[in-house]
């Protein structure tokens, strides 16, 4: 039996909890909060065996195998490095780290312990994310992919992470040295960063306050962003975020030299796009009935995986931990490669670097990782002071 | 703002037998809310002279302005901001405190941690704020009929303070329900610890100007068509005004320290009433009836689909929830107006044409 524990007692911890607990082979031995009477009540609503405030003591009386980091991202780094310190595997919700730098020393750690890690990026196993990826590996697109498109947007009118963000000056992700966009956009960068295979991609990033925020007074949080991502000069990638557009699309479209894919995870659709066309007028009739047909497979497709109870909300999140704990007891292969990990994170920074310019300071000065602590807590205490300014 | 106030002659000056002095300071969570600031207007409209406002920063407290300008001479609203979660900012908000009118809440939230920590940590915190200045002669904590587990089916439905509260609230499936039953525990607890005296209110559905939704206790409008559910049911309504006077009774009366009030006011409609009001006072729209025998069935399906497909639809229609939102019972505000001395100023059918009249503005401007 797996024993694993939640750290952090908060909203995401509530999906954690529900998908462990249908996975078999696993119990959640402990739960932690430095707030007890969160602990407590997720504690009182799954099956859980302890609740501790203090991490240390979650790690020696409960003794995890596995422990799922389910904090704000300021506080991953530590409390990862403790636990693979500790002898235990991490599960790391997104963002895995606030920096690069960090997440390659969490890696290098983990190896070095011989434990695993992984990321919480569960976007990228939904049923249609799996298909997606099957059909690239098949040859569909007929070569690697030469041009990408991300969009993963947000609707800021959602009630309640808004008004928590709107109504707390000093909410946690005010204080990301990223803000919104850091607690956000890790699942529309990790879609690019699985199909780029430069370590060190050219990224130009812009970014800015839509006129929505700028009317409700919020200056400081950019909620536009559009990158451009090139992969040497292989492939390009853009990357959307908004706030503002409609439809409020998480959409991946991968382009090939034969043919492409779209992928819509609000609908859970995957749409072959192919790469020639029908002679002359039949090219403006035939296409639609090819597309009307993948629609309506789509359709069939969906309905039966909820016939078969297996269409979750976060079915990808359940896949994710059954492969990462499969990894841990069968030495099967991670489900995310740590390349691909670290390539998100270098991206994220590439990104915010752009945005930030204190945040580029202090990316400069970073040297040694012995030197970590320090710069974390400068570019902590800046995003703090100083507004985020393009 | 509503101009009901005052209109029923509510507003009385600070009265003999209260637990506070008119100079005393008075701290009420949640003010600029929709009950919040109504119980604001009344403490300073009873000669009350330090009204303390906590608030979020966002945290539109214009209105604070006007209600100064009415309050007699010498009045002082202070606005405090900050966060419930800070026991910093607790201990600011709570310094000199005499009587707490804890209303900030998670109203809303879906999420049960989200729902738990703006409901349970923050009134902790305000507690425990309170223990270490030790000046506390009252907490009012704001419930919520959603508490009751309504199963039992003696003394003719009817439901009162005496009626059990949900021993296990995380299978209601409801977050708020969750968070209210152990936000009324944490307050229990502090009580028997820090001999802290505290009153806590159970209000119905709380309506009025401000508030133009339709209780689900009526029906639900999720599935495209507006699924009509309490049929003959009494609706448990509670105007805002009449609210806010219960709760501003709650901090003040002398000799109530851990009592339970449900606020429900008198000549309550049942639903079907309701619904035949608000389709020819707001819009018309289409609805059908479940009948209660039909609705109970189908809460039991889902909540047993929701337990066999692993929580694949989540379990919000449960037969828990059934008993507490749709099942046929009888209210009773007979111990607010015994021991509070309460009662509803503002009659049922004159806060309905309010509410009416408030919906059909807000459709208008939206």
């Amino acid at each position: 039996m797996l024993k694993v524990a939640i750290v952090g007692c908060g909203k995401i911890a509530d999906a954690h909890a529900s998908q462990i607990q249908r996975i078999k082979g696993c119990e959640i031995v402990g739960v932690c909060d430095r707030e007890l009477l969160m602990a407590k009540q997720l504690y009182e609503r799954f099956p859980v065996k302890s609740y501790h405030a203090d991490l240390s003591e979650l790690l020696n009386q409960a003794r995890p195998d596995v422990v799922h980091i389910t904090t704000p991202p300021q506080s991953h780094y530590e409390i990862a490095k403790f636990c693979l310190e500790h002898g235990a595997h991490v599960y790391v919700e997104k963002p895995v780290t606030l920096f690069a730098l960090e997440a390659r020393s969490l890696v290098a750690l983990a190896s070095e312990q011989g434990l695993k890690l992984t990321v919480g990026h569960d976007d990228q196993f939904t049923h249609v994310a799996r298909r997606m990826r099957q059909i690239v590996q098949d040859g569909y697109l007929g070569g690697a992919p030469t041009h990408m498109e991300s969009y993963y947007c947000y609707d800021l009118i959602q009630p309640g992470y808004a008004r928590a963000l709107f109504g707390d000056k000093q909410h946690w992700v005010r204080r990301l040295p990223g803000r919104l966009l850091q607690n956000i956009i890790s699942h529309g960068i990790a879609r690019i960063a699985e199909f780029v295979t430069s370590d060190a991609p050219r990224v130009m990033a812009y970014g800015f306050v839509s006129p929505l925020l700028k009317r409700a007074q919020e200056h400081d949080i950019i909620d536009e962003l559009r990158v451009i991502i090139a992969d040497e000069d292989r492939a390009t990638a853009y990357f959307t975020f908004s706030s503002q557009m409609r439809p409020s699309l998480h959409q991946f479209r991968l382009y090939g030299p034969k043919n492409g894919l779209i992928l819509d995870h609000d609908q859970e659709s995957l749409i072959k796009i192919r790469g020639t066309r029908f002679k002359s007028y039949t090219e403006k009739f035939v296409p639609h009935l090819d597309l009307a047909r993948q629609h309506l497979g789509n359709l069939k497709r969906n309905v039966n995986t909820f016939l078969a109870r297996d269409f979750h909300m976060k079915s990808g999140m359940k896949f994710l931990i059954e492969s990462f704990y499969r990894s841990i007891t069968e030495g099967a292969p991670l489900p995310i490669p740590y390349r691909e990990i670290q390539l998100t994170a270098t991206i994220m920074d590439a990104i915010f670097e752009q945005l930030v310019p204190r945040r580029t300071a202090a990316a400069n000065s970073l040297g040694e990782p012995d030197r970590l602590p320090q710069v974390r807590q400068s570019v902590l205490e800046g995003a703090v002071r100083q507004p985020c300014r393009v | 703002m509503s101009p009901i106030h005052g209109a029923h002659g509510m507003s009385a000056a600070v009265e003999g037998d209260s637990t506070v002095a008119p100079n005393d300071p008075i701290l009420i969570t949640g003010a600029t809310g929709f009950i919040g600031s109504r119980v604001a207007r009344r403490l300073l409209d009873r000669g009350f002279r330090h009204v303390r406002c906590f608030v979020r920063p966002s945290s539109d407290v214009a209105g604070f302005e006007a209600i100064a300008g009415r309050s007699r001479d010498g009045a002082n609203i202070e606005v405090i901001e900050g966060n419930l979660l800070s026991r910093d900012d607790c201990m600011a908000a709570t310094r000199n405190v005499s009587v707490i009118f804890h209303l900030a809440a998670a109203r809303g939230e879906k999420s049960f941690s989200d729902a738990f920590m703006n409901s349970v940590v923050t009134t902790r915190n305000l507690l425990e704020a309170s223990v270490q200045h030790g000046c506390l002669r009252r907490f009012v904590s704001i419930s919520s009929f959603a508490v009751y587990t309504n199963t039992r089916k003696s003394r003719w439905r009817l439901l009162d303070e005496s009626s059990p509260v949900e021993k296990h609230p995380e299978l209601r499936g409801h977050a708020y329900t969750f968070a209210k039953v152990k936000q009324d525990e944490v307050v229990k607890e502090y009580s028997d610890r820090f001999r802290i005296p505290y009153v806590i209110i159970r209000p119905g559905y709380v309506y009025g100007s401000g508030n133009e939704a339709i209780t689900n206790r009526v029906g639900i409008g999720t599935f495209g068509i507006f699924l009509h559910l309490g049929g003959p049911n009494t609706i448990p309504f509670t105007f805002v005004d009449n609210c806010a006077e219960a709760i501003v009774l709650a901090g003040l009366k002398k000799g109530v320290d851990g009592q339970v009030f449900n606020v429900v006011d008198d000549d309550l409609p049942s639903s079907r009433e309701f619904l035949r009001l608000y389709k020819r006072n707001v819009r018309r729209f289409r609805s059908i009836y479940l009948p209660h025998a039909l609705s109970y069935l189908l809460c039991g399906l889902w909540e047993k689909y929701s337990s066999w497909s692993e929580e694949q639809l989540p379990p919000v229609y449960n037969r828990r929830a059934w008993h507490a939102f749709w099942k046929r019972t009888r209210y009773s505000n007979e111990k607010a107006k015994t021991l509070l001395g309460w009662t509803p100023q503002v009659p049922t059918g004159e806060g309905l044409n309010i509410y009416f009249r408030s919906c059909r503005e807000k459709a208008r401007h939206a």
